[in-house]
This record gives structure tokens, C-alpha cells and sequence, in this order.
């Protein structure tokens, strides 16, 4: 453990120092880096839930909820994004313990199906409120420290940071034994004594303030947003494929497919025939990973290279 | 109240559609115990398939006013056929292998697909929505107190009778009283020597043949297009779960329900046209909170 920590500690260094490499004169690759800790956030957060087995098709929505929330905060009572990060987290955090509660009793099949409802619903839900959201228009904000990409960079950084904090601790802490027996068998950890509830609804909600985070990070860092990106299915969907490629119930899973899966989409967007298309490759690998690399990247690294110097998957 | 029997009409007629498209769902749910994300792309699929054949007879063909017959008569055994076809082989070579796995690689397996299948058609065909300008939709019956256009009575004629027929088909015949039979108990009815995977197979094959024959319909309601999956798939999980999971005869009412709601909602709610779009999740949820069994058991 100690061991891991040292090469996250590198690996934090190596991430703080990326601004004043010759990434930090570029203002593309600068952008890049701040929507790439972006979303190592969603990953590392969607993989939290995922560790309970519980799919979450929800957490574009939190995102798109952190972003409104941000951006009709600063609306209404100039509240300054820093401080509207906050706001969301607290506003997400208190919806996404909500329908935890109402979902997270019942089978899987019911938490997946309500996720997936409940991301689809808000887009429709912002379009009614136009006052509030700005309605088809959307809505619009100054940007964070008027548009200084570093500066912001180290913003995302820190709820990047806090985020893997989060993933690192459910793995180490005793969480660790209750997450994965309530992945393995439901019953037999109730049985055991454990309140499935509690852990479930626990770690969703603190995984959903983070999609919040980053999204309340992603309103004033792209300035504009309306409710046809901001509750875009396609960020669910990223958010569970960066994992599922990297290696799920990891911290190093999410942060690899992440690196790799983002870069690829960057290079996909542009190249025809792909084009808008380019999800056609994150719906193969997650149906190639669930079939043949149920443990990801990081899994296949541990198979053929043998077992890493660190104990990155465990 | 004018409108009221018009709304009660529209609404009936309406739900004909959504119980063909939420039956395929509650049997691969039933039958096989896995949701499958990708409902709404054999749907997709199916009415591709209907909006070719509608440009194939209408265009070189040039048969004038018997396409509309004709796309339902040939477009739906072929597409159903077809669609029966691409889903057993998506379930011999996808799901069967993880039929064992933990209950959330399946569900991420049949998201998965459905995303492939989306984007693979978005990028081979066009993302463009497309529209099939066949007769019926613009015919309209005087019924006197409302006008229906031809295309809504022939959506929900078919519907009917294919939801008819495949109830006939899991209540008498053999093949209907195994899946029956795996729905209820999976292991007694591997005990009682019925061929479990080879049932799991058809079940799912006939729940994507449905889910065809409902997009082929659907051509005659509305614009095609690779998107059209997710809003189907969402107004079939809300009837499924209105209904219970797996519950394949509250299919019928939950979708009338269903139906007359959006019908009502949109007829007496101001700006209800867009608040329709939401019942879906409405339903679903006030069902989570209310009886999470479904109403009826």
C-alpha cells in the first residue's frame, strides 16, 4: 500500500508538472488536458458504483446537473464559480441521495432502468423551464479566470485528485470487504450483517457529487452549455466505457482508459467515416471487454507481463 | 369535454404500438432474466428495414397505392424473419457466454450493443432522419365525432393481432408453455427436461422479431432514424415496469395506460405536447416508490 501510494504520489507530480512541459504553451493541448482530468473524474466515480455492482447510466445527467447548477447559481445571485462548485456538489449530491434511496433497495435491473430514465428526462425537463435554463438557447457564464487554461487545469486537477482520493480510499479503508461482498452476493452480506443500503446509497452519492464536480468544473471552463449537451447520453456512456477499458473495480483502470480511450475519440471525431459515429468503437470495447477482458487493460498487463512491480489491480 | 372521445380514441390507438414493442421486452426480460438495452435498436433495425422496402416498391417499382399494404404485408414477415435471425446469433455468440456472469456485465453487455448498433448504422447508412411518405399516412377516415388516419387504425389492427398471436403462442403451444415454464422457475423446468438454452434462444429471437415487426410499423407513425432506439426503449421499460418485471400479460393494460395518459396529457395539459415525453419517467418512478413489485402482484 505504501508502495502504491509513493507511484500516485509520482504520478500526481507528473500531472502537476504537465503545464510546464510544452503542453502549457499550446492552447489546444492545454484544453485536452483539462477535459482529460475531466473525465478521469467521471471514470474514477462511475467505477465506484460499478465496484458495488450497480450500473449507473446517470452520471451524465449529475454532470449536466452540476453544470446548471453552477451556471443558474451565478445567475441568479452572481454566486462566483469556485463557490458554485460547491453549491452543485451540495444540490447533486442531496438529488443523487434521493434517488439512491428510492432505487438502490430494489434489484439492479430497476437501478439501471431508473438511471437511464432519469438521465433522459432532464433534458426535457430543462427545455420546460426556460426561465431557469435558458430553455433551447441555453445558458452562458464568463469564463474561469477569464479563460487562463492552466489556472483551471489545476482546478480540475485538485476535484481530479479529491476523486482518486475517494477510489483509492474505498480500496484500502475496511469499505473495501463491504463493497466487494455486496458485489459478489447481496444476500449473503445482509445476511452477514452488512447494510447493503447504506453502502450502496452511500458511495453513490458521493460518486455523483463528483460527476457534479466535474461538471460544475466544465460550465465556466467551456462557458456555454444548453440541455442537448449538457444531458448528453454520450457522457454516461464514456463515463462507463474509460473503466471498462482501463479495468474495472481499479483506480488505475479508469485513469488508463481514460488516457487512452479520450486520445482515441480525439482522432476518431475528425477522421472520416467515423465522425459522429466514433461511439460505434466504445460500444465494441465494451462489448469485446465484457467477453474476453473482463479486467481491462490493467488485467491483460497483469496476465502476460506477470504481476506488475505494484499492486496496481488489487 | 368535446374532444374527450377523440382523446379516448387516440389514446386506445396509440397503445397498440407500445404493446407490441414492450411484449418483446417483458419476454427477453421473463424468459431470460437480462434487460436488454438493445430493444430499441431491433426496432430501429425493423424499421429501416420497412423504410427500404417502402422506397423499393414505391420507387422502381412504381406500385402506387398498394405499397402501404404491401410494406406490411411482406415487410413484416421478412423483417421479423431477418431480426429473428441477427438475434439469435447476437445471443449464441454475446449473451449466452455471459449468462453466468454477475448480473451487471450482462446489462453492460446488451448497453454495449446497443450503442454498437446505433453509431454502426448512423455511420453506414446516414444520421439523418428519413420519411417514408406512404398513402395511409395521409388518408383520413371521417368517423364523425373524430378523423383518423388510415395509418393509425392499420398500426393498431397489426399490433393487436400480433400481440394476440403471440399470446396464443405462449398459452397453447408447446414452445410457449416451456418458456412459460423457464420464466417461472429455471431450474424446475431444466429438471422436467425442457432444453433451458435452447428456449432462452427462441425466446430472445421472438422478443427481436416483435421488436421488427413493431419498427416496421412504426414507419407509418413517424420519422426514421439510427436515434429513434433510446425513446422507444424507455416508453417500453416504463410499461415493463408498470406491469411487473417479467409480467407478460400486465404488458396490455400497462401499455393502454400508458397510451391514454400521453393522449390525455397532451390533449388537456398546457404545453403538454412536451410534457408527454416525460411520463415515461413519471411512470416509472412513481411505480419505484409506490409498489416495486409492479401494481399487479
Amino acid at each position: 500500500m505504501r508502495r502504491d501510494l509513493g507511484l500516485w504520489a509520482i504520478f500526481l507530480v507528473v500531472v502537476a508538472a504537465v503545464p510546464w512541459t510544452f503542453v502549457g504553451g499550446d492552447r489546444y493541448l492545454m484544453f485536452l488536458a483539462n477535459v482529460m482530468l475531466m473525465f478521469m473524474t467521471m471514470a474514477l466515480s462511475w467505477d465506484v458504483v460499478a465496484r458495488t455492482g450497480q450500473l449507473s447510466l446517470a452520471h451524465g445527467a449529475f454532470f449536466g446537473l452540476g453544470a446548471y447548477s453552477v451556471a443558474i447559481a451565478f445567475k441568479l445571485w452572481a454566486l462566483p464559480p469556485l463557490v458554485g462548485l460547491v453549491f452543485a456538489a451540495i444540490v447533486v449530491a442531496g438529488i443523487a441521495f434521493a434517488l439512491g434511496l428510492v432505487t438502490l433497495r430494489l434489484r439492479g435491473i430497476y437501478f439501471a432502468i431508473a438511471t437511464l430514465a432519469f438521465a433522459e428526462v432532464w433534458r426535457t425537463v430543462a427545455l420546460q423551464i426556460p426561465d431557469l435554463s435558458g430553455g433551447t438557447v441555453g445558458i452562458a457564464m464568463p469564463p474561469l479566470f477569464g479563460g487562463d487554461r492552466v489556472a483551471s487545469y489545476y482546478v480540475i486537477g485538485a476535484i481530479f485528485t479529491l476523486s482518486l482520493a475517494l477510489s483509492l480510499a474505498v480500496r484500502w479503508s475496511r469499505w473495501q470487504y463491504a463493497v466487494t461482498a455486496v458485489r459478489a452476493n447481496e444476500n449473503v452480506a445482509r445476511v452477514m450483517g452488512l447494510d447493503v443500503v447504506r453502502v450502496k446509497v452511500g458511495l453513490f452519492t458521493a460518486s455523483a457529487t463528483f460527476a457534479a464536480l466535474a461538471g460544475a468544473f466544465y460550465m465556466p471552463f467551456i462557458t456555454h452549455t444548453d440541455p442537448f449537451d449538457a444531458f448528453d447520453i454520450g457522457r454516461s456512456v464514456s463515463a462507463l466505457v474509460f473503466p471498462i477499458f482501463g479495468g474495472l473495480y481499479t483506480s488505475a483502470g479508469p485513469v488508463i482508459g481514460t488516457i487512452v480511450m479520450r486520445s482515441l475519440e480525439e482522432y476518431l471525431r475528425v477522421t472520416p467515416p467515423w465522425k459522429d459515429g466514433y461511439q460505434v468503437v466504445y460500444g465494441l470495447v465494451i462489448v469485446i471487454a465484457v467477453l474476453f477482458l473482463p479486467r481491462g487493460v490493467v488485467g491483460l498487463a497483469e496476465r502476460y507481463v506477470g504481476r506488475l512491480p505494484w499492486h496496481f489491480s488489487r | 369535454m368535446e374532444a374527450l372521445p377523440q382523446t379516448l380514441l387516440f389514446g386506445v390507438l396509440r397503445s397498440g404500438l407500445y404493446a407490441l414493442t414492450a411484449l418483446g421486452l417483458a419476454i427477453s426480460l421473463g424468459v431470460i432474466g437480462v434487460v436488454n438495452f438493445a430493444h430499441g435498436e431491433f426496432v430501429m433495425l425493423g424499421a429501416y428495414s420497412g423504410f427500404w422496402l417502402y422506397m423499393l416498391l414505391s420507387g422502381p417499382l412504381g406500385l402506387g397505392p398498394a405499397v402501404s399494404p404491401l410494406v406490411i404485408l411482406i415487410g413484416i414477415p421478412l423483417s421479423g424473419i431477418a431480426l429473428y435471425i441477427v438475434a439469435t446469433g447476437i445471443y449464441r455468440f454475446t449473451l449466452r457466454p455471459v449468462l453466468r456472469q454477475p448480473e451487471l456485465n450482462q446489462m453492460l453487455l446488451t448497453f454495449g450493443l446497443s450503442i454498437l448498433i446505433v453509431n454502426a448504422t448512423s455511420i453506414t447508412l446516414s444520421p439523418q432522419a428519413k420519411d417514408a411518405n406512404l398513402d395511409w399516412r395521409f388518408d383520413v377516415l371521417d368517423l364523425g365525432f373524430a378523423g383518423v388516419t388510415y395509418a393509425r387504425l392499420a398500426v393498431f389492427a397489426v399490433c393487436v393481432a400480433l400481440v394476440l398471436a403471440s399470446y396464443l403462442l405462449l398459452q397453447r403451444s408447446r414452445l410457449g408453455k416451456q418458456m412459460r415454464a423457464v420464466a417461472q422457475n429455471r431450474l424446475g423446468a431444466q429438471l422436467v427436461g425442457i432444453h433451458v438454452d435452447r428456449v432462452y434462444e427462441i425466446a430472445f429471437g421472438m422478443s427481436a422479431a416483435l421488436a421488427a415487426a413493431a419498427g416496421v410499423m412504426l414507419v407509418f407513425q413517424t420519422q426514421v432514424s439510427p436515434f429513434l432506439g433510446l425513446g422507444t426503449l424507455l416508453k417500453a421499460f416504463s410499461i415493463v415496469v408498470l406491469a411487473g418485471l417479467g409480467n407478460l400479460t400486465g404488458v396490455l393494460w400497462a401499455s393502454l395506460l400508458l397510451g391514454l395518459a400521453e393522449q390525455f396529457v397532451s390533449q388537456y395539459v398546457p404545453g403538454g405536447s412536451a410534457l408527454r415525453d416525460g411520463l415515461f419517467f413519471v411512470i416509472i418512478f412513481v411505480v419505484l416508490l409506490a409498489r416495486p413489485g409492479g401494481l399487479r402482484r
